[in-house]
């Protein structure tokens, strides 16, 4: 496999790895938990998605509708059980590891709920475009229509998100929840709220990269673990601090694994984002572009 | 000091005859009970020791692991590489299982011992990915398929009238009430204070003499140990090593049941094993020919609504709620 | 103290427990023959009915139970009802052991009937008491020629041919039609695909260099197959052997149309009886869309496949047509394919070796009924079943894909059957002689 091949056929995963890192990142800076859950969040919203598509049998209602529902979800999650158990389980002794674990227990009833609405099996997700590989000057990349449709689309949310985050009220508001909670609670800001919309925001980023994603892979309850896992790297690459380094954590991510895939075969491919994950960790454990001072919880 | 530890000897002693006593009650319970409970038995033990290895870890050491399954892979595919390649003895490769993977542990744990709170989530986490996968790349580790691991028949002249199931269970029990021992003393002794100690508060534990960063990868080391013998243990209940066995599911549900029988102590151990055993059995001859979905999937959501509502009610298990209440009530 | 008295009172209370959890399950009277009372003969089954390598074959069991249905409406086995326990082992060998564990012990079942996949009962063979309790192990779907031991698995019996007999007639048709040309393979890596790499061996058949491929089994999640694919294209091979399980032949048939097969590649592919149903192949490409169908399609469309039942399209075909029938009122909502056939005709058999048994069947004479019968049993096999050896089909018939998925002999007109045995000493292939016999009245055997 030539390099540059190998190089561009990690691009469009890459793009999804990003906007799993760009979810995760998200609560993070609202509420300082990293999200587990977010796994089953995003095949949650996706099977809504394909139960849409099967029903009306279009693409874009699907997506829209995968999309509407990992925010419903998102915003469910963090108002009926997240507030509820941070508040308490942070002031036990086991407050560092009671929140990832109670995301975990959620991640389980989410898979638990698709096994029983959905069945176990693993089904085929639809693609609006073509997967065969675009043919430049004779030669066939390993980038399909399908792969450009996938970059474009993360593009365009993550400007979408850029605009609201930049240039809007409600994104300064989410800004300074993240960094000054007490003091934005001061300035009159209901941080309870603007936590409540980081995560549905995420949720629907979830949605989204499902969608994109399980035409790659098929949709089963438990088959986008291994996307949180490297979701996950990719978030801590950039620093889970920035939104910016978490979405090219995730393309250098997707690239590199590529690489190794192309190279060295795919059963490296999980021990590569480990090992990966401990150096950017301990060399760097503010990640690539993150804020000041290492936060580690 | 010394009056401490000399009133910690001789229980040390008592543990070691209720171990034994208990091991006794157990040899007999394995004769009245069919083979299917036995069994089950069986891979109760295997999870217990699984869910010690986290009670050290997570709840006295206060580091958490989502990847515990890839310390019993390693421990579990140590024995029997060296069963096949060396014709090492079964009983050897149990040592050898512990040894390799406190080792793979101490190295793991001298990275990650740095990390917390997520950031040390994460990274076990795509340890438990990334281990298990690279059976696939080795070809000496025997692919997705795995190796062979066969603890056989009693030996000698009870080949024929011990049941292999009784004879698994024996041996899984054995590890498992002597991994309780361990575990038990292990905690009640200076280790398991200073564990506490700089899970509590790191920096008042390090002003007290204690050298936090060398205490974490002693857990880390410890644990991963324990992580080694239920990897062998659990091994040996399905005759075989393989990366289907030591999934992130198996990682999940091993930190559910130590969260579900009370984190902070050993004790809860037991509890948690039995908990995500029979769960799920209940189920099964609950839901007969109902629905397979329901059978397969409502165990999962209880278990997990379970862990949710303990993480919120009782973080620290269980027990922690008794204590709760009992202190109430002198009050 | 306090704290260790405490814990060696919750010690105490668990082991209290534990002893009491064990004493809740002692066992009923063991009866003569386990599983089976006045009115019915209780079987069970483990197969992948969820997870990566489900699709296709999560749809046999029900198959094999919609017929038993039938059967049981039609009076059963000697006024017995057949019920049949599926249990789910997603493709997981320690899954496997486990459920195989509960069927025999707890759920005490007469036999196990079409347990399915190589290393998932390669594990319970090891690990539960399938020898010992001498449990009939019937009709294993899996090709994996190692279960047909009566020395070593003296109740296990084979249904599908083995892998090297698969093996050996594909390599006996690519060395009489493509002579010359440089073959590829993209296999399992695990006893499935090695069985299957031994048959070529054996039958003299060589790879181009890079061109042979693997990918490990689809226990634990799906797989991209492009680097496979990529390389099996830069190695020139013109001829293409697929020998997976159908979600990876799908995955991979999806890669080759990505790579530029049907415009600038175009080898020959050849995929193995396992993989090769064309229903499930476009479902799981994408069936959704008519692009993705379409794409699959146009990989599929050309391609060979080797198959030891009639094609599920040949409607003219009296077995076929009977269980299509079957398949319409007892499986209500599943849609008929070559998985639904597998299944259904799994189950006739089941129920011929279940008659052949006697008025009061007992295990050992279930195991000695087949032994001796089982090659007469009527069922839509092209091969002989040669039971008496624990082997199953013998023989396989070359087909071809047309544009619109559907398999038909490749010279066109009856199919040519081809037989082989499982020793990897020789690769000779035969024309089979074998006469199929007729279908019993109404689909229901009347055997004895």
């Amino acid at each position: 496999m030539n390099l540059i091949n190998t190089l561009i056929a990690g691009v469009s995963i890459g793009a999804i790895y990003s906007l799993i890192a760009f979810a995760l990142i998200l609560v993070w800076r609202s509420t300082r938990v990293v999200n587990f859950a977010q796994a089953g969040q995003a095949a949650f919203s996706t099977y809504v998605g394909l139960s849409v598509e099967k029903a009306v049998g279009n693409y874009w209602l699907a997506l829209i509708a995968a999309i509407i529902a990992g925010v419903l979800v998102g915003a469910f999650v963090e108002v009926v059980i997240v507030r509820f158990i941070v508040k308490r389980a942070t002031s036990a002794a086991t407050a560092t590891v009671a929140p990832v674990i109670a995301m975990l227990g959620l991640l389980g009833i989410f898979q638990g709920l698709m096994g029983l609405i959905w069945g176990g099996d693993y089904q085929p997700y639809p693609t609006a475009f073509s997967r065969d590989g675009i043919s430049i000057a004779g030669n066939q990349i390993p980038f399909s229509r399908f792969d450009l449709f996938v970059l474009l689309t993360v593009v365009v949310a993550m400007s979408f998100a850029a605009v609201i985050f930049q240039r809007t009220s409600l994104g300064l508001s989410m800004r300074a929840a993240a960094f000054a909670p007490e003091v934005t609670r001061l300035a009159g800001i209901r941080v309870s709220r603007i936590r409540t919309l980081g995560w549905a925001f995420a949720g629907g980023a979830g949605g989204l990269a499902g969608v994109l994603v399980a035409p790659t892979t098929f949709i089963a309850p438990n088959s986008f673990d291994l996307l949180l896992v490297f979701g996950f790297t990719a978030a801590v690459i950039g620093g889970l601090d920035s939104l910016i380094g978490g979405v090219l954590g995730g393309l250098a991510l997707g690239i590199g694994l590529s690489v190794v895939t192309g190279y060295l075969g795919g059963s490296y491919t999980f021990m590569t984002a480990f090992v990966l994950l401990i150096i950017i960790l301990l060399v760097r454990p503010q990640g690539i572009l993150g804020a000041r001072g290492a936060r580690r919880a | 000091m010394l009056a401490v530890r000399s009133s910690h000897k001789p229980s040390a002693t008592k543990r070691i005859i209720l171990a034994i006593a208990v091991g006794a009650l157990l040899f007999v319970a394995s004769n009245l009970i069919d083979e299917y409970r036995i069994f089950q038995g069986a891979q109760v033990a295997a999870y217990l020791v699984g869910i010690i290895s986290i009670v050290l870890l997570t709840g006295y050491s206060g580091q958490i692991t989502l990847g515990q399954g890839a310390f019993m892979a390693v421990g579990a595919y140590s024995a029997s590489l060296v069963v096949q390649e060396f014709g090492l003895p079964i009983w050897a490769s149990f040592f050898v299982a512990v040894i390799a993977a406190a080792l793979f542990g101490a190295i793991i744990g001298i990275s990650a011992g740095r990390l917390s709170g997520p950031y040390l989530a994460g990274a076990t986490l795509a340890f438990a990915v990334g281990i298990p996968a690279l059976a696939n790349a080795i070809p000496i580790l025997g692919g997705e398929q795995g190796l062979s691991f066969d603890i056989g028949y009693a030996p000698g002249k009870y080949a024929d009238t011990v049941s292999p199931y009784k004879w698994l269970f024996w041996i899984c029990a054995l590890c498992a009430i002597i991994a309780i021992v361990i575990a038990v003393n292990l905690t009640s002794s200076g280790i398991g204070r200073q564990w506490r100690a700089v899970r509590a508060h790191e920096t008042a534990a390090a002003l007290s003499g204690i050298n936090p960063a060398r205490s974490k990868v002693l857990a880390f080391t410890v644990s991963s140990g324990f992580a080694g013998l239920a990897g062998v243990s659990f091994s040996a209940t399905v005759g075989l090593v393989a990366p289907s066995s030591f999934t992130l599911a198996l990682s999940f549900l091993l930190l559910t049941g130590s969260i579900l029988g009370g984190i902070s102590h050993i004790s809860g151990a037991l509890g948690g094993a039995l908990i995500i055993v029979i769960i799920p059995t209940i189920f099964e001859s609950w839901t007969e020919e109902a629905s397979l979905g329901v059978a397969t999937y409502l165990p999962g959501i209880i278990v997990s609504a379970l862990l949710l509502l303990s993480i919120a009610l009782a973080p620290e298990g269980p027990s922690e709620l008794l204590h709760k209440i009992r202190h109430r009530h002198r009050h | 103290m306090i704290r260790a008295l405490n814990n060696r009172i919750r010690v105490g209370a668990a082991v209290a427990a534990i002893a009491g959890l064990a004493l809740s399950g002692v066992p009923a009277k063991a009866a003569d023959a386990p599983g089976v009372t006045k009115d019915t003969i209780t079987l069970g089954m483990t197969s992948a009915q969820s997870g990566a390598a489900s699709p296709g074959y999560n749809k046999v069991g029900p198959a094999m139970r919609a017929y038993f249905d039938y059967i049981n409406e039609k009076g059963g086995v000697y006024g017995r009802k057949i019920v049949l326990k599926l249990e789910d082992d997603k493709y997981v060998p320690t899954n496997a052991v486990n459920k195989v564990n509960k069927l025999i012990l707890r759920d005490k079942v007469f036999a196990l009937v079409g347990n399915l996949g190589t290393a998932t009962h390669t594990a319970a063979l090891k690990k539960t008491p399938i020898i010992k309790q001498q449990v009939p192990d019937l009709f294993v779907n899996t090709g994996y020629s190692g279960f047909a031991s009566p020395k070593k698995y003296p109740t296990t019996f084979m249904y599908l041919p083995s892998y090297i007999m698969e093996a050996k007639v594909m390599s006996k048709y690519i060395k009489d039609k493509f002579p010359g040309k440089k073959i590829g393979i993209l296999y399992q890596d695990d006893d499935f695909g090695k069985d299957g790499l031994a048959g070529f061996k054996a039958a003299g058949l060589t790879f181009v260099a890079g061109g042979t491929q693997k990918y490990a089994s689809l226990s634990q999640a799906t797989v991209g197959l492009t680097a496979q694919m990529t390389e099996l294209k830069s190695s020139g091979a013109e001829v293409i052997i697929i020998f997976g399980v159908t979600s990876a032949t799908a995955v991979a048939l999806r890669t080759a149309a990505a790579l530029g097969y049907g415009t600038t590649w175009g080898p020959q592919f050849i995929m193995g009886s396992v993989g090769a149903d064309p229903t499930t192949l476009l479902t799981l490409a994408g069936a959704t869309t008519a692009e993705a169908r379409a794409a699959t399609l146009r990989s599929l469309t050309g391609a060979l496949s080797l198959s030891f039942l009639p094609a599920a399209t040949d409607t003219e075909d009296e077995y076929v047509k009977k269980f299509i029938e079957i398949n319409t009122a007892y499986n209500k909502g599943v849609v008929w394919d070559n998985n639904v056939l597998v299944g259904m005709n799994q189950a006739m058999l089941v129920v011929q070796a279940l008659r052949a048994a006697g008025q009061n069947p007992t295990r050992a004479s279930l195991i000695a009924a087949l032994k001796s019968k089982g090659g007469t049993f009527a069922s839509a096999g092209y091969s002989k079943l040669d039971s008496a050896n624990n082997v199953g089909y013998t023989g396989y018939w070359v087909g071809r894909y047309n544009s619109t998925g559907v398999i038909a002999p490749v010279d066109g007109g009856k199919p040519v059957v081809y037989t082989a045995d499982s020793s990897t000493s020789n690769g000779d292939v035969a024309v089979s002689t074998f006469t199929r016999p007729a279908m019993p009245a109404d689909g229901v055997p009347t055997n004895s």
